[in-house]
């Protein structure tokens, strides 16, 4: 059957075609009971989902839809000042601190090799997910997804 | 014509909300959010089938305007823009929970389709139709439940599909036949 009269089907059952293609189609349904068949199946699927919807929300969850978005909204500020705050401090407390280990002389051994050895770690770790995450953004198919 | 009217007068309003989000205008997002939240979440739902997360990725997809109201093109409808997020999202979703790519997962979210209240059909429409349309819908692809979702269950004319997804009307017909006949043969045993 003529791949174009097949698609026609979709468009007869809801009423989208025009009054040519209309005339058309109806002249070819006719003299194809195949395409009748698929007709038939086609309008049985649209009555089944024409008495189907997907749940709505109860209406106090629509109410509270703009305040509970507001609240994220407002926590995303706070986690971005939270986030700067803490790295100044941190950076700040861990300059403090290597600064008065190295600069120490009684400063026991122990702590002048294991704070470089834990500060490199924590800069592997960084470095990995950061190439983790890097990757895995070059490997989304849909991050370019525009229509 | 006067629902051309209509649809140009809402462009123009999304349009300028969207510009005064641009300087960070809560007020006009709250705005926003109440003329399209039902698109985002009825969307979302036929797209991950799960309540839950569908509310999840509509508030998700608000955020992502409000973060990135700059880089909305003020020249296009606001609609498709705002459509593409939100099916970015929930593919992403759709990823992160299944390896089965793009194919709805089982959350255990029965209750996401529903005969629709006030329907006279309703009494007449059993339990196991709805399971059975059910099951038929989770075996679709991302793309065939996407254009299922906005003619069957957002009752969406070819325009305005084709308007929203950025394809010819044809491209919306011949998306809609292939998906039906998928949907149509799961069902098929239904029927007999």
């Amino acid at each position: 059957m003529n791949k174009r009269f097949r698609e026609m089907i979709a468009g007869y059952v809801d009423d989208e075609l025009t009054n040519a293609e209309r005339t058309e189609f109806e002249q070819k349904l006719a003299a194809n009971p195949e395409l009748r068949a698929e007709l038939e199946e086609f309008r049985k699927l649209k009555e089944v989902t024409s008495v189907m919807s997907y749940a709505d929300l109860p209406l106090e969850v629509w109410e509270n839809y703009w305040q509970s978005l507001y609240r994220k909204l407002e926590r995303g500020f706070g986690w971005i000042f939270f986030s700067i705050g803490a790295m100044i401090l941190l950076g700040f407390g861990a300059w403090e601190l290597f600064h008065q280990v190295f600069t120490d002389p009684a400063s026991p051994w122990y702590i002048k090799i294991g704070l470089p050895i834990l500060l490199l770690g924590l800069v592997i770790l960084v470095v990995s997910l950061g190439r983790e995450r890097l990757f895995a953004y070059r490997k989304d198919r849909y991050k370019e997804v525009i229509r | 014509m006067v629902i051309r009217n209509k649809q140009s007068l809402g462009e123009a309003m999304d349009r300028t909300l969207v510009l005064k989000i641009r300087t960070g205008d809560k007020r006009a997002l709250g705005q926003l959010v109440e003329r399209h939240k039902k698109l985002a979440y009825q969307v979302a739902l036929g797209l991950v089938g799960n309540k839950d997360d569908a509310y999840d990725i509509s508030q998700e997809a608000f955020l992502r305007v409000y973060r990135s109201a700059d880089k909305f093109d003020d020249s296009q409808p606001f609609l498709p823009w705002f459509y593409t997020i939100v099916t970015n999202l929930s593919r992403t979703w759709l990823k992160r929970r299944s390896k089965r790519e793009n194919k709805m997962v089982d959350v255990d979210d029965s209750s996401y389709l529903m005969v629709a209240e006030g329907t006279p059909e309703s009494a007449l429409v059993r339990k196991e139709t709805i399971d059975r349309l059910r099951a038929a819908l989770k075996k679709l692809s991302f793309d065939d439940r996407e254009i299922i979702t906005l003619q069957h269950f957002r009752g969406m004319s070819y325009d305005e599909i084709a308007e929203l997804l950025g394809i010819p009307k044809g491209t919306v017909m011949s998306r809609l036949y292939y998906a039906r006949k998928k949907l149509a043969e799961s069902m098929r045993s239904y029927y007999e």
